[in-house]
């Protein structure tokens, strides 16, 4: 039953990626979801489960991706654990706390997508792809962090008791 | 915070340090064997995106119908289906122009050419656009039309307008197409007026490029770019876009003219994959395959 919520929610979540939120950024830039989640679980559960989440939302993400397949594999499941390992040494995890890591994550993230996407293509594109969608999109990831993870601690965690 | 970072807490249990080094393993054999690990992950990965594909479709109509109806009934009703009306005419008569334009021009050079039998005759396949690249770093769309429609890599795709793209990625019901607007992109192009060639190539800006145009050729703003046919996937004279600016440099070998595409990236929604960009076979037009969907199973 836990499996299946899972997997709809992570359906739901990558059809909604490559869907609604292109109609919705209509600067061209959209928050990568699945990192957003990917860094979220890690940081609420731990390095483990982030890994895992990451991995299996970055296989999705590849699938469908007109880039090579693994890197976001790879970076979804990097980005989970290193999110884990973040909170870990954290004492305090409240809402705007996600920002951090969340960010941090989307630019390491980022940047292996940038040298993998624009090598070969000029020092213009890289630094255009740096200022024009690497910053925009970690800013945009950590806002959206913050705002879920807000979601989470206010109806997921502090519900239950209250 | 706890102020400092801990090591112990980074190696952590026995779980976390095997999970970390699968998957550093994982990292290294992608890494050290890039084409053998896309191969196996390719493989593996079709059955599952041919899963994939449903819910995205699904997502995919909810928001085309999401989109039709905010434009239809909350933005302006009426001039919005006129709009897309009027907008649909223009990319057939800018492919009619585009034509015309090209039968001109040759019909100049037929008189050295006489023995030439120019065979303009394309097939193609129509399909959906169901989804978006998920990542900001490559400019894709993902095709409802995959290998069970007969569509492979390197096949070109496009709409009456112009050209749209090539096709990256297959998987049983379902393709993506890396879009001309990427930098990972190239296609071999001309100015239709001038017969001159160059390479046609995306920037992170969303414009495109002409590259390597020979120094001394008489291209202007305005000048329509079209395909040269030299490279597969797309037949000649398939329109990319129009100069907007034209780089000369002295001291450099070659010229570079700035392209905006005919194409409207942001509203596809229909495209039709070259399968064959030469063929002498029954022909699917332009209109009619927008309005029928392709052949399931098309002859190679």
């Amino acid at each position: 039953m836990k499996i299946g919520a899972y997997t709809v929610f992570v359906l739901l979540l990558f059809s909604i990626q490559a869907t609604l939120l292109y109609s919705l950024s209509p600067l061209g830039i959209q928050p990568d979801l699945c990192l957003v989640i990917a860094c979220l679980v890690g940081f609420r559960m731990g390095s483990v489960p982030g890994v895992l989440v990451g991995f299996c939302l970055g296989v999705i993400q590849d699938l469908f991706s007109a880039g090579p397949f693994g890197l976001n594999t790879f970076t979804k499941a990097g980005a989970g654990f290193l999110a884990g390992v973040f909170a870990e040494n954290l004492a305090n995890r409240a809402s705007y706390a996600a920002f951090v890591p969340v960010m941090a994550c989307s630019v390491l993230s980022a940047i292996v997508f940038l040298l993998w996407s624009r090598v070969g293509t000029g020092l213009g594109e890289m630094f255009h792809g740096f200022f024009s969608i690497l910053l925009p999109q970690a800013m945009l990831d950590g806002l959206l962090a913050v705002v879920a993870n807000w979601v989470i601690v206010r109806w997921l965690v502090e519900a239950p008791s209250t | 915070m706890s102020g400092r970072f801990r090591p112990g807490v980074f190696w952590g249990s026995g779980v976390k340090r095997v999970s970390l080094v699968l998957l550093a393993v994982a990292v290294v054999v992608f890494a050290l064997l890039p084409r053998q690990s896309q191969f196996l992950l390719h493989k593996i990965g079709q059955p599952f995106a041919d899963i994939l594909a449903m819910p995205l479709e699904g997502m995919a109509t909810l928001d085309r119908n999401v989109r039709e109806w905010w434009m239809r009934y909350i933005a302006l009703q009426g001039v919005s289906e006129q709009n897309r009306e009027l907008r649909k005419k223009v990319e057939q008569l800018t492919g009619e122009v585009n034509h015309l334009r090209a039968e001109a021009l040759m019909g100049k050079r037929l008189a050295s050419l006489l023995e030439f039998q120019q065979d303009e005759s394309i097939r193609t396949v129509a399909a959906k656009v169901i989804g978006r690249s998920p990542s900001n770093w490559y400019q894709g769309v993902i095709l409802d039309k995959g290998e069970a429609a007969g569509i492979r890599e390197q096949m070109g795709v496009m709409t009456p307008a112009g050209v749209v793209g090539r096709i990256v990625r297959t998987s049983g019901s379902t393709s993506i197409a890396l879009l001309v607007v990427d930098p990972n992109v190239a296609i071999a192009g001309m100015i239709q007026r001038t017969r001159d060639e160059g390479i046609v190539q995306g920037t992170s800006q969303g414009l495109v490029r002409m590259k390597y145009l020979p120094p001394h050729a008489p291209v202007k703003k305005g000048d329509a770019v079209v395909t040269s046919g030299l490279t597969g996937g797309f037949p000649r004279e398939m329109l990319i876009g129009e100069v907007s600016r034209v780089q000369e440099s002295e001291d450099s070998l070659f010229q570079t003219a700035e392209i905006v595409p005919t194409v409207q990236f942001r509203q596809l929604d229909e495209v039709l994959i070259v399968v064959a960009p030469r063929s002498s076979e029954a022909v699917v037009s332009l209109d009619q395959a927008l309005v029928s969907p392709g052949p399931r199973n098309p002859t190679p």
